[in-house]
């Protein structure tokens, strides 16, 4: 579904990305980790061209993502992205955030992507907001319409920076439990999170990254019981 | 100083009043060639094209460099030296111009104010640009534009004073005549002075009552 080969990201002198080589095969949830500055965000918003990679190849669905003659509006419909601050659109609704993309592209009709809408939000427990403002609404209220956000234009997959990173910690588990929903349902999901506990549950794999290398990849329950590396170590031990 | 007298002041006032509508006039027409000229020159600022921003920088930063009393004498003088222009056009355009600039500057900060991370909310959804510019950021700038576009209505409105300068009959060439008749400045010129404020007031209430109105959007 996602491959890399050799992706370089350099911000100014510092080398933010070394040589990254990963594959994420479809039905997959793959969980980033790694201290802050390790390059972990800059990895996924590679992904979907909200950061330009300087070197090497990323495949999304078979389409070279790295070629500039990539349709990225085309790219960026079949990648859905949950943010760490959300960025709802605050001039809409709940529903017509999740709506507006898929009619806008013309994707689907109004009336068609209203019923998906009301269905995402439904599935994300928050059909009774769908006519508030995102003023109007909790942070894990807004995290979550933001994810039925980006499901709106029917992803193949979907990628989380940090989405818990910026909400009051009783609002985690309300994002987190809608994220489980979504992997047991077989969307295939990159996450960024320092939210051990998900990673545990849900992942397939657990890349670990510090300063911007892959140090150690692994199952959940090799990773966290028996990491190979003094990296991965030292890290664990720190925040569990 | 000079003696206050409330006949002669009654006698010149309808003098004084012809100038209203010269004024109301130009500034009206004024705001508008300002706002059409700054809302693409402000668009061509964080346009990602080089050659379209530069152009558009190079206009603002020139205009703010130049007093309006120079721009009129020059498009009324320079520009009238070549074509044929009549003077209510040169001074509607020399104000359009000079605002122009200012009201660009305003599109550009409200653009720029707002988050970076709507832009990147809308990319990731699979919007073009365009789009997401349109449909995402100018509904939210625009909100945030209302104060300080009223403050440069208001500022416009009172530099219309200058076209007197090209005999444009407007409040402060009346004001003159009237005075030049009557030798009695200071009163007419209160006079004036109080019917600019009349003016710039009512522009303020317009603009904290639309202000208003905008916000219960959020």
């Amino acid at each position: 579904m996602i491959r890399l080969i050799g992706l370089n990201k350099w911000f100014g002198k510092h080398h933010v990305l070394v040589d990254i080589n990963e594959h994420v095969k479809p039905g997959e949830v793959v969980v980033i980790i790694g201290p802050s500055g390790s390059g972990k965000t800059t990895l996924i918003r590679c992904i979907n061209v909200l950061e330009k990679a300087d070197k090497g190849e990323i495949f999304v669905n078979g389409v070279p993502v790295h070629n500039p003659k990539t349709n990225l509006c085309e790219l960026r419909q079949q990648v859905g992205f949950v943010f760490q601050h959300i960025n709802l659109f605050p001039h809409m609704t709940a529903l017509e955030n999740v709506t507006f993309a898929p009619a806008e592209v013309k994707l689907m009709s109004k009336k068609e992507a209203t019923d998906v809408g009301m269905d995402l939000l439904n599935k994300v427990g928050l059909a009774e907001k769908a006519h508030s403002f995102p003023g109007q609404l909790s942070g894990g209220q807004k995290q979550r319409v933001a994810i039925a956000r980006a499901l709106g234009m029917r992803p193949k997959v979907v990628l989380f920076d940090e989405p818990t990173s910026a909400l009051d910690p009783e609002m985690i588990k309300e994002v987190l439990e809608v994220m489980k929903q979504l992997a047991y349902d077989g969307m295939t999901m990159v996450v960024v999170t320092h939210e051990m506990g998900f990673a545990r549950e849900v992942a397939n794999r657990v890349v670990f990254i510090d300063q911007g290398r892959v140090v150690e990849v692994g199952t959940p329950e090799h990773f966290f019981t028996n990491p190979q590396t003094d990296r991965a170590k030292l890290f664990l031990s720190r925040i569990l | 100083m000079e003696d206050f007298s409330l006949p002669v002041l009654l006698n010149y006032l309808p003098l004084l009043l012809s100038g209203l509508p010269g004024t109301v006039g130009i500034a009206f027409f004024a705001i508008l060639c300002g706002v059409f000229i700054g809302f693409f020159a402000g668009l061509a600022r964080v346009s990602l094209n080089p050659v379209i921003k530069h152009l558009a920088t190079i206009y603002v930063e020139v205009i703010r460099g130049v007093p309006l009393l120079v721009i009129i004498y020059l498009i009324y003088f320079g520009l009238g030296s070549f074509v044929d222009i009549p003077r209510y056009a040169a001074a509607v355009i020399s104000l359009g111009v000079f605002s122009g600039a200012y009201v660009a500057e305003i599109f550009r900060a409200a653009v720029e104010s707002v988050p970076s991370g709507q832009m990147e909310a809308a990319l990731s959804v699979g919007l073009t640009r365009g789009q997401a510019l349109r449909k995402i950021i100018l509904p939210q700038a625009l909100k945030r534009m209302v104060p300080p576009l009223a403050g440069q209505f208001i500022s416009l409105t009172k530099d219309s004073s200058l076209a007197s300068v090209i005999a444009i009959p407007e409040l402060t060439l009346t004001t003159y005549q009237a005075i030049t008749m009557t030798f009695r400045s200071f009163q007419f010129w209160m006079t004036t002075a109080f019917m600019y404020f009349v003016l710039g007031w009512v522009l303020q209430r317009v603009a904290r009552y639309l202000e208003r109105r905008f916000a219960v959007i959020d």
